[in-house]
């Protein structure tokens, strides 16, 4: 928002002073001023407590994608797991002690050699934030949201995803209540890599489902 | 063109399969406000003031105009007035009081925190 500021003063101070010191003494806009009064209102009626959205912003901090890679990982090493986790998505990632502090059930869908599942809310944003942390900017917006459901073979063409024509697509609109997140195809060639290295090559938007997850030796080629 | 069907058949928010401008792989990192709106969503949420489902419709019920001029937050924290004025937990004369008050805070008037230009 002041970005230009931020900058300048950058260039004209030595580096003895955090950002936060910086950002404090920036003027706000007026979303900020809206966002700290009904904040501070709702905790004068004791509604919400600063603590609570303190402590809300470390868990928001604590999710990212390789949260959702750990599982992806598991599922492609243990069957067993595997099969519990596309049963019961939540209560298989709670039994790992991943909790969901949100309302919602979370339903895993498996990619095969015939079926690459794609997800998207287009009536919003929800999205699998437990287990990713929060939606990247353009799954938020209209184009994404628009087009997934009527041509997601072009659309994923652009992210340089090309689905074959024998291959199905299935796309996954998620709800306030519901989300999704896809298992991918393991890569060819990864037989010999342990759990942890098979995680590492898991994205975020390969458990959206717009691209597949290629091995190392897959990615320097490409 | 949009006729007055497309309005009547679908809701702001209901743009599955519409006609769409060109995707583009945007990023964006979140502003500290923005973060603590998102945070305070989900405390709301939890203690069942404004459920994630009330918050879209309440996003929707600012209209295309208002939805389609504010960035993604902006209309979060919007709809969350709205919705808590409707809930009888604050009243718009507070809220313009406690931000008139925020702003006092800060006594530089060269920048307008409420004139800044839009892109």
């Amino acid at each position: 928002m002041h970005e230009q500021d931020h900058d300048h003063d950058h260039d004209h101070h030595d580096h003895d002073h955090d950002h936060a010191e910086i950002s404090a003494t920036e003027r706000p806009g007026y979303f900020d001023i809206l966002q700290a009064a009904l904040e501070e209102l709702l905790n004068e009626r004791k509604l919400v407590t600063t603590a609570e959205i303190e402590r809300q912003i470390d868990v928001l901090d604590s999710r990212t994608p390789a949260l959702g890679a750990t599982i992806v990982a598991r599922a492609w090493t243990d069957p067993d797991f595997r099969q519990q986790l596309l049963a019961d998505g939540r209560g298989t990632c709670e039994s790992l002690g991943i909790t969901f502090y949100d309302d919602t059930g979370l339903i895993v869908l498996e990619n095969t050699e015939t079926v690459h599942n794609l997800v998207v809310c287009t009536l919003c944003s929800c999205y699998p934030r437990p287990l990713l942390g929060l939606p990247p900017e353009w799954y938020k917006l209209k184009p994404y949201r628009a087009r997934a459901v009527i041509e997601p073979r072009a659309l994923l063409a652009e992210f340089g995803t090309i689905i074959p024509d024998d291959v199905e697509i299935r796309v996954a609109d998620s709800t306030s209540a519901l989300r999704f997140l896809v298992l991918p195809l393991r890569p060819k060639g990864t037989d010999d890599y342990t759990e942890e290295q098979l995680a590492a090559l898991v994205t975020r938007d390969a458990m959206i489902g717009v691209v597949t997850v290629k091995a190392n030796d897959e990615r320097v080629a490409a | 063109m949009i006729t007055i069907e497309d309005f009547m058949h679908r809701l702001p928010n209901d743009v599955g399969g519409q006609a769409s401008p060109a995707f583009a792989r945007v990023e964006h990192a979140l502003a500290p406000w923005e973060k603590r709106c998102h945070a305070l969503a989900d405390v709301l949420d939890y203690h069942k003031l404004i459920s994630t489902e009330e918050k879209r419709r309440g996003v929707e019920g600012l209209g295309a105009d208002v939805i389609n001029r504010l960035s993604y937050y902006e209309r979060w924290a919007t709809a969350f007035a709205v919705l808590l004025f409707e809930k009888g937990i604050l009243t718009p004369t507070e809220l313009a009081e406690k931000m008139a008050e925020i702003e006092a805070r800060w006594p530089d008037e060269r920048v307008s925190s409420t004139g800044e230009p839009r892109p």
